[in-house]
């Protein structure tokens, strides 16, 4: 099946590779979690890649930008979860976000602008505005450059499940 | 966050190194400055070099596109080359988008030809002849190999890998914990997990990468070997101080290299050894240096090695089949006199001579009563723990 077929498919034969989950505050209590953890997980499911450096460095540098904006975008309290699978040359990250109205409102604005013809000029675009930082750069970005499938789904109780799937051999 | 930002005046160059991810653009005062003056002094070009970077997340993006944007508009004729990295798989395609910003602007990849004989050895038909190569030096080095600490159960890199034949004999002979083989070349790394699958060997890890800026950690191996590769490389202190920093402290670094000058034979010694001599004098001209061999030991202390250990051995003709060794010959005959003296823009009456001394050498190696030598010297140090 190739990569494209896969990301469409619901996803009935992606195998579990990683999971966690942390309270939101101890996440949000230091900017550097986002590295460690992306650097981390990265390394623990690159090994099998044809290349595993490589992979590492572009699993990382995609799963950062990730936590990057729910970092930026947090609020209060629950878990956030981190859930890593794979269906051949895809890797799908899942995140888990603790959400209120306008947290949620955010996510799915994000989402439904990475539908249209013009995401790459969109993220040229957020780059090189003045300025603070657009928030949603990072989801522009691995849209674009990491030709990642983004999608929204709810998630229990008030969360969102922020889900990216990315062949990264092939990007 | 670790990152590194220097300007060097004489290329007119700023080279950002590390990992850059910062939390808010005010962390980022120091490349703010450094960017802001060297774009103030510069003429003409300047060169923006972000080989080394590993992680730029999206904060220091922007910043480094206004800093970009700021200058041009300031500096409407100043131009800015971005020169990035072919290891590191979103540089390209990150940086290019920098070149929206004006047509001052270029992006180009780093990826030059490493040697002249690269595309020479890179070519298919050159294969069958590293692998003979290889399966002459391992019948020395299987042995010489514990002499300077490889054990089983290690944690070994081989950079500069070639097509990943001397990892597939560590792999079987040695059975390390963990073995990952380096090289520039995706030709070759190709060919090397095609062998490494046709054979079934799972546990070793090719990877593209430059070996003088190694994506690797500090501190990851207990055995690091580079073979003959020094020997292709116009600066290879760079090199070894990588090697040095991805061992382990305690642990060592083996490295081979060759002394061309010094391969011999009988009958027709002396036109051998001409040819030889002019071999060194052609790697010379490409700046490289096959003669480095014996100054194995000197490079070494001068990274900072300990318990330096060296020695030498000589493939021979008489060490398997003749006609292995008369191949190799051949092959370089080859690359030196087909590729490189044609390309250093010799007469015919020297690439006659030349080629000479190499059919001479095959002559010894295939006589009865002949004998051929190629020299290899290798050196191992400790990294002080
Ligand atoms: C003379 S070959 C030696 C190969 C192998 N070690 C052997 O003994 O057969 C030199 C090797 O260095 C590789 N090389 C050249 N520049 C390199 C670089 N900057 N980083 C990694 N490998 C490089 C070439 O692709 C080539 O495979």
């Amino acid at each position: 099946m190739s990569a494209d077929a896969r990301m469409r498919d619901g996803g009935a034969d992606f195998k579990p590779l990683f999971e966690m989950a942390l309270g939101v505050e101890a996440f949000a209590s230091n900017w550097a979690h986002c590295d460690k953890i992306a650097t981390y997980v990265a390394r623990l499911v690159s090994h099998n890649r044809t290349d595993s450096l490589l992979y590492a460095n572009l699993f990382s540098s995609a799963l950062n930008e990730l936590l990057e904006t729910a970092f930026r975008a947090h609020r209060g309290g629950g878990e956030l979860a981190c859930h890593v699978s794979r269906s051949g040359p895809v890797d799908r990250i899942e995140l888990t976000i603790p959400c209120d109205e306008v947290l949620r409102g955010f996510y799915t604005r994000a989402i439904e602008e990475l539908s249209g013809d013009d995401v790459s000029e969109r993220y040229v675009a957020a780059l090189l505005a003045d300025g603070a930082l657009d928030p949603g750069i990072g989801l522009l970005e691995l849209a674009v450059d990491y030709k990642a499938r983004l999608s929204l789904e709810p998630g229990d109780g008030d969360a969102v499940r922020l889900v990216a799937d990315l062949a990264l051999e092939e990007a | 966050m670790s990152f590194t930002i220097r300007y060097d005046d004489n290329n007119q160059e700023l080279m950002v190194a590390g990992s850059m991810s910062p939390q808010s653009a005010g962390e980022l005062g120091e490349l703010r400055k450094i960017f802001e003056k060297s774009a103030r002094t510069v003429n003409g070009t300047l060169y923006l070099n972000v080989k080394r970077l590993i992680r730029l997340n999206n904060i220091a993006f922007h910043e480094l596109a206004g800093l970009v944007a700021r200058t041009c508009q300031e500096k409407p004729e100043l131009k800015i080359s971005v020169v990035t990295s072919s290891v590191v798989g979103w540089s390209a395609r990150k940086f290019s988008k920098l070149a929206r910003i004006s047509p001052n602007i270029s992006v180009e990849q780093y990826d030059k030809q490493f040697y002249p004989g690269q595309d020479v050895l890179e070519d298919g038909g050159f294969i069958p002849i590293l692998r003979t190569q290889t399966k002459m030096t391992w019948r020395h080095e299987r042995e010489i190999l514990p002499r300077h600490g490889l054990k089983p159960g290690m944690a070994v890199a081989d950079v500069c890998c070639g097509i990943g034949d001397f990892a597939a004999l560590i792999y079987k002979e040695f059975t390390p914990s963990r073995l990952i083989a380096i090289d520039h070349a995706k030709p070759s790394l190709a060919y090397a997990r095609k062998v490494a699958a046709d054979f079934g060997i799972k546990g070793i890890e090719y990877v593209y990468g430059d070996a003088s800026q190694l994506l690797l950690d500090d501190n990851q191996f207990d055995f690091v070997t580079c073979r003959h590769s020094l020997q292709v490389f116009d600066r290879p202190e760079l090199i070894l101080k990588e090697l040095f920093r991805i061992c382990k402290p305690g642990g060592r670094v083996y490295i081979s290299n060759e002394k061309n000058s010094h391969c011999l034979g009988e009958p027709r010694a002396e036109s051998i050894q001409w040819t030889y001599t002019e071999v060194a004098k052609l790697w010379d001209h490409f700046k490289m240096d096959i003669e480095l061999g014996p100054k194995s030991r000197r490079y070494m202390m001068d990274t900072g090695f300990e318990d330096i250990r060296m020695e030498s051995f000589m493939v021979t003709n008489l060490d398997g089949d003749p006609q292995d060794f008369a191949d190799v010959i051949q092959a370089w005959e080859d690359v030196y006199a087909g590729k490189m003296a044609a390309e250093r823009g010799d007469s015919e009456e020297f690439i006659k001579k030349f080629r000479q001394g190499f059919q001479d050498h095959i002559f010894a190696a295939l006589h009865p009563k002949g004998y051929a030598g190629w020299p290899i010297w290798v050196a191992s140090g400790r990294k002080p723990a």
